[in-house]
């Protein structure tokens, strides 16, 4: 790999880096919202690399012709300059490490894949149920009445599962997420992915919507509707999505931010 | 007069900007035929492949990828500039006052101070391969690699958050983790040969510092990150690829379990900060599995197993791979038989 290439290739990442973290919230697809300053900072150091190493490498071919033009000139002088400018071949990095070309497919996949933030077919992948939640007395407010309380899919499925006051019981609830097809009939399932840290460990958490026709897989919802407690006590928590009994479903767009 | 007549940064800082001969046509740079192929495909593809490209199987493990990938960046850059500020900035004779100067020592020393680096195994690679070129015990250098990524606060701290209620699998995973850093960092001082170890050169004398620092953090980078996207491609596959039903249906089987989570873990190649909430999602699994899962996963994993390769060489990673897999499965089994 030439050094003049080593370098483009650095710029090229550092600027795709920078493209979806400083210049758009592709980023929110693949890592957590905080991350956005360590990426930034990251693309920023790629770039100046690359761009370092380019202008060194310009002003070491002006050296070079220089040293040649003196050379000439020493030549028909019968040249005293000679030696002068020697061992800029002694460095053994003009040509780096092959393996460097690999960084050019995550830029491949950005640009030409795109990739979206994960959906119905990460979450089918994974059939097992979320950790049930630690129980923590109190740590769940009961909820106001009135309107539809707007809440995450996975503080729904907290509630559902490891609240002591059944605080769901009877309230409308409003939930966002993805449309995942469910194995059972007449149900669906309302999803959000959870990442701990990025798309590699996302985590889907699903909660079954009975009673309304369920939208085009993969689209986005708002679901409204309310708790279907569970019928056997025997049922052990945790191994079953919670059920929601739905009375309202509209279609939305993509929120910016996809997970959870 | 290597030192003054190569690429030197620092030895232009005096001479007029621009330089007399500025301007001049460029000579021997050569057009960098291979980027601009690169660019010409990028374009192409834009127009020609994009509309194809859609598959969601496609579009799953290219977004898985482009995650690994993207979250790691930032964390190699950071162990880059730091391993290259070893290089450029810490003089040798540092390394040798600071730690002990028996190796038998030094082993345990350099892995409790694993626990200062805040950060996953990403940056530990490079810093370990900085170390080892100021001169710092091989051996040291390695307890460190294995003990920083699994023992730092940051690490522990997510920990913590994943097991609510269960501090004994921060304290199981602290000790399993820097018991088998020295252990290994032990047996290499014992059993292992200088020459199975590529250690790269570094540091030239006759160099400015800041002209060291560049260029170690380039070349670095160039070579860390090209086995950075081997690894996550590995990853990506393996994660869209293998259901995950296969490994989860082994749950109930006390040894298999504990292999079969220790094999997800190099498989899924999870950042050590991370790994604790998968490992806490694996309800199925007994607490010394999910323990074998946590002290593997920031040691061995596909990505890791390339930049070691990509640093150290083939012949390196063929041995240290399987001696560090094989320590972290048995030694998280009896931690985990102790106290979990």
């Amino acid at each position: 790999m030439k050094r003049v290439s080593q370098s483009l290739v650095l710029m090229l990442l550092g600027g795709a880096v920078l493209r979806v973290s400083a210049f758009s919230n592709a980023y929110l697809n693949y890592v957590k919202p905080g991350f956005r300053p360590f990426l930034i900072a990251a693309g920023a150091v790629i770039l100046v690399l690359g761009a370092i190493g380019l202008v060194k490498e310009w002003r070491r071919s002006a050296r070079e012709a220089s040293v040649r033009d003196a050379a000439e000139h020493a030549a028909q002088r019968e040249g005293h300059e000679q030696g002068h400018e020697q061992g800029q071949h002694g460095h053994d990095h003009a040509h780096g490490p092959r393996v460097a070309w690999l960084l050019c497919l995550p830029v491949f996949a950005l640009f030409l894949i795109a990739p979206p933030a994960l959906g119905s077919f990460a979450a089918a992948r994974v059939d097992t149920p979320p950790p049930q939640p630690p129980q923590v007395v109190g740590a769940y407010a009961p909820l106001k009445s009135g309107g539809p309380a707007d809440m995450t899919v996975g503080e729904f499925i907290g509630r559902a599962w490891g609240d002591k006051t059944k605080s769901l019981q009877g309230k409308p609830v409003r939930l966002t997420g993805f449309v995942v097809p469910s194995k059972e009939k007449g149900q669906w399932y309302v999803t959000r992915m959870q990442l701990a840290c990025c798309a590699a460990d996302a985590f889907p958490l699903k909660v079954a919507v009975l009673g309304a026709s369920a939208p085009p897989e993969n689209s986005w919802a708002e679901v409204t509707g309310t708790w279907i407690p569970h019928k056997s006590a025997k049922v052990p928590l945790g191994t079953i999505a919670p059920e929601l009994s739905a009375s309202n479903v509209k279609r939305i767009t993509a929120p910016a931010e996809p997970y959870e | 007069m290597s030192g003054k007549a190569t690429i030197d940064w620092s030895a232009d800082a005096d001479s007029p900007v621009p330089p007399d001969n500025w301007g001049r046509r460029p000579a021997r740079v050569g057009m960098p035929w291979g980027f601009v192929a690169v660019i010409a495909l990028l374009v192409a593809g834009r127009f020609v492949l994009a509309p194809y490209l859609t598959s969601p199987a496609l579009q799953t493990w290219a977004t898985i990828f482009v995650a690994i990938c993207v979250q790691a960046l930032p964390f190699l850059v950071f162990g880059v500039a730091l391993s290259a500020a070893i290089a450029a900035f810490v003089p040798a004779s540092f390394w040798t006052r600071a730690l002990p100067r028996r190796p038998a020592v030094a082993v345990p020393v350099a892995g409790l101070a694993g626990a200062v680096l805040p950060g996953c195994e990403c940056a530990s690679v490079p810093v370990a391969s900085g170390l080892m070129s100021r001169g710092v015990a091989p051996a040291a250098a390695l307890a460190f690699l294995l003990a920083s990524p699994a023992i730092n606060p940051i690490v522990l701290v997510a920990t913590a958050v994943a097991f609510p209620g269960q501090p004994l699998m921060v304290v199981a995973r602290f000790a399993a983790s820097l018991l088998v850093a020295i252990l290994v960092g032990w047996l290499w001082l014992r059993f292992g040969r200088a020459d199975w170890l590529r250690i790269p050169a570094r540091g030239r004398d006759g160099d400015s510092k800041v002209g060291v620092f560049v260029a170690a953090m380039r070349h670095d980078l160039l070579h860390a990150g090209g086995f950075l996207v081997v690894g996550a491609l590995a990853a990506a596959t393996l994660n869209v690829v293998v259901p995950r039903e296969w490994m989860v249906s082994v749950a109930g089987i006390p040894v298999i379990s504990i292999l079969a989570l220790a094999l997800l873990a190099v498989l899924l190649s999870i950042c050590s900060e991370a790994d604790a909430f998968v490992a806490a999602s694996l309800t199925a699994f007994s607490p010394t599995a999910k323990l074998a899962f946590l002290v593997v996963g920031p040691m061995v994993d596909l990505k890791l197993i390339a930049l070691q390769a990509g640093t150290f060489g083939r012949s390196f990673a063929m041995r240290f791979v399987p001696l560090t897999f094989t320590l972290a499965v048995v030694v998280s089994t009896a931690v985990g038989w102790l106290l979990l």
